[in-house]
């Protein structure tokens, strides 16, 4: 009696679901490219909510009042200045405008460019001068080190700004020392730093601690949040957006949210036909190696 | 003197750094300020030691005219160029603030957005549902993705996501937080009395 | 002038690097080993003047601060590595960094990553609504199983074993989260370079 081929033979459908597993990925790259390229050349205006930790990090900048100074620590690179960029600009506008004092400085060797180029764009559009309403202290090694050493003495810390000015001729930094003058400490940061700063500034010297995280480090600061080491924390570049509208200004942050839609779609579309093709792939291996065992029955 | 040295000294610095923190006694803080302040330094020199390990494989590359010697000029010219731009014209103005405005910042901030790509990529050909497991992190992590962002929002997968950051990841980034914290905690201790001597290098 | 020639540059380079995306080729190489040539470059000035200049030489020589020259004197010997017979002197250095860290990491990892954490998780009953209690409840059960998961002193059998797979599912949930933020981030990336290359670029040349 003939082996029952019909049955035991892979049915079309499935070879060509399987077939989807093997398609060359530049195919996917021009598609996550055009997905990301699309919304920004048109844009599709989706409604942007806030999260409750982005309005708990606006609230912490509201509520300081003219003349307080806060800490701003720059603590990335170029690598993340995409995503980190949006969330300093708005936070150092939405301070400016406040008419808060900034102590800048930046824990990585990479930040000096980007510190000084946001804060002068900032400054500029505010008319804040240099020395009396921000100063920018640089960079210094080691971060942990630099942390506690502040809760001792700025001044100590960094002995000049960046620019080599001694730190003790400059009028903001002849006024405060140390984390007890300092209303609120912002760190925007693509690593762990946020975690140091609460550990060694907030959990040591009790310092008030929001952060600006990259989207892959916010997921881990939620513990902090919670337990209120954390008064408010921002992640990736959804949470600048959230920021920019919270200050009414919309800046990089929102314009690029279309794009990351349609991106993250593409992705989740991705995601269920690679498991289509999955399935299918291991439906017809199941379905050719039962028609072997028949064969061989 | 190679060895019991080193570990000995850590004995010494290891426990004024954590003895300072219980006791109030002026002359323990003015020694703890002042080892935060050699800390520094030390870490710098440290850093500026890589970039000399850095020239020197490269420059052996080119002496040595290994293959793809002519990259490796790229690289030793780069860093000339950089130190040269930053003691002729200062490091506020000229070259030195330009070539990391334009060149440096550009491609650096290029090679991690091609991440993108590949992520997508893995996406599609690694992500399996295999078991209740693997459904469970494809699942969080879908719900995750359009959650946080505003076509998401508009159908309302944001207060599911928030739900999962809220409690189940908050409840898994804790239990390894603490974990972590614990065993930090465990290696400081042998650092400091000497049993974990690995740092040292080969010998030690 | 200068500003929009560099942008231009810029644009060029990131191209050269996006090229890896088709393959492997001798642009994407090129753009590859100068940025880590101008990076270590860039890099090393702002160590230098850190550690060196702000940190040392100024202190000591133009404000007589010489307790710092103890500081000086270990990162010097961090040097001593390049030379393999001399290297054991590094190891002062380095044990003097890494022990100096360790001292004063543990009260505060202790303090802030453990015990304020562990306060974190224990629900407060009389402070809570029902709906947040067992959401602490549910908060207490997933650390406490995955603290069981990563107890590695007794086989996972039994009701360690059935404790230690809920943990599993704890972590299943919060790596998918770290997946979903981790897919975020990296899209965040490509936004930021695509806006350079189509709102900066064209603003540039328009300027040129």
């Amino acid at each position: 009696m003939p082996a029952p081929l019909a049955a035991g033979r892979p049915p079309r459908r499935a070879g060509r679901l399987a077939a989807l597993g093997r398609v060359d990925r530049r195919w996917i790259f021009l598609l996550v490219g055009a997905s990301v390229a699309l919304p920004l050349l048109r844009p599709l205006h989706l409604p942007i909510g806030t999260s409750r930790e982005a309005r708990a990090y606006h609230a912490e900048v509201e509520r300081l009042q003219p003349g307080d100074e806060m800490i701003f620590s720059f603590d990335y690179e170029p690598d993340t200045m995409a995503e980190l960029d949006p969330m300093s600009l708005a936070t150092l506008r939405h301070a400016f405008s406040r008419g808060v004092r900034v102590i800048a400085l930046t824990n990585y060797a990479g930040g000096p460019g980007i510190a000084l180029r946001i804060l002068g764009q900032a400054a500029s559009e505010h008319e804040r001068q240099y020395g009396r309403d921000y100063v920018f202290l640089g960079y210094n090694p080691d971060y942990s080190a630099t942390m506690l050493r502040m809760g001792e003495s700025i001044r100590s810390t960094f002995p000049t700004d960046h620019f080599g000015t001694p730190s003790a001729e400059l009028p903001l930094l002849r006024e405060v020392d140390r984390y007890a003058d300092i209303e609120l400490l912002v760190t925007v940061t693509a690593s762990a730093l946020a975690e140091y700063w609460v550990i060694w500034a907030g959990g040591r010297f009790g310092q008030r601690i929001v952060a600006g995280n990259t989207a892959i480090q916010a997921v881990l600061i939620y513990p902090y949040y919670q337990t209120g080491q954390l008064a408010g924390f921002l992640g990736g570049l959804k949470g600048a957006a959230e920021y920019e509208r919270l200050i009414g200004r919309d800046g990089a942050g929102v314009r690029g949210m279309d794009a990351q839609s349609v991106a993250h779609l593409l992705i989740v579309c991705f995601i269920v036909l690679g498991n289509i093709g999955y399935f299918a792939q291991r439906r017809s291996a199941r379905a050719a190696g039962d028609a072997a065992r028949d064969g061989e029955a | 003197m190679k060895r019991t040295g080193p570990v000995l000294l850590g004995f010494v610095i290891g426990m004024l750094m954590l003895v300072q923190h219980f006791t109030p006694d002026r002359w323990i803080a003015e020694r703890y300020n002042n080892i935060l302040d050699w800390k520094q330094v030390v870490f710098g020199l440290t850093l500026i030691l890589g970039v000399v390990s850095l020239f020197l494989y490269h420059w052996r590359r080119i002496a040595r005219r290994e293959e793809g010697w002519r990259y490796s000029l790229l690289t030793v010219g780069g860093l000339a160029f950089m130190i040269g731009a930053a003691i002729l014209f200062t490091p506020s103005r000229g070259p030195y603030p330009w070539m990391f405005e334009h060149v440096q910042a550009p491609m650096q901030s290029t090679l991690f957005a091609l991440l993108a790509f590949y992520v997508a990529s893995a996406s599609y050909r690694a992500f399996r549902a295999r078991n209740l497991h693997a459904a469970l992190l494809l699942s969080a992590g879908v719900i995750v993705m359009l959650g946080r962002v505003p076509l998401g929002e508009a159908i309302g997968l944001n207060h599911i996501s928030t739900w999962i950051l809220d409690y189940p990841n908050l409840a898994a980034k804790r239990g390894v937080m603490i974990g972590v914290g614990l065993g930090m905690t465990a290696t400081a201790i042998k650092i400091i009395l000497g049993i974990e001597r690995t740092y040292l290098g080969r010998g030690a | 002038m200068a500003e929009e020639l560099g942008i231009l540059v810029g644009a060029l380079l990131t191209l050269a690097i996006f090229s890896l995306l088709y393959r492997d080729n001798p642009f994407y190489r090129a753009a590859e080993h100068l940025l880590v040539g101008v990076s270590a470059g860039y890099y090393v000035v702002h160590y230098f003047y850190a550690a060196v200049i702000r940190k040392f030489t100024v202190p000591v020589f133009q404000q007589g601060e010489w307790w710092l020259l103890p500081g000086g004197l270990l990162g010097l010997l961090i040097f001593f590595r390049l030379r393999p017979r001399t290297a054991w002197l590094s190891r002062y250095a380095i044990a003097f960094y890494v022990a100096a860290w360790s001292g004063y990491l543990i009260p505060s990892v202790l303090q802030e990553r453990v015990l304020t954490q562990i306060a974190g998780t224990i629900p407060d009953p009389a402070a809570a609504a029902p709906w947040a209690l067992a959401m602490s409840l549910l908060v207490l059960v997933g650390v406490a199983s995955i603290l069981v998961y990563f107890y590695f002193s007794a086989a996972h059998t039994g009701a360690l074993g059935r404790i230690s797979r809920v943990g599993i599912l704890f972590l299943m949930a919060g790596f998918g989260a770290s997946f979903g933020y981790t897919v975020m981030g990296r899209v965040s990336l490509l936004i930021g370079r695509f806006q350079y290359l189509f709102e900066d670029l064209p603003r540039a040349l328009g300027r040129l």
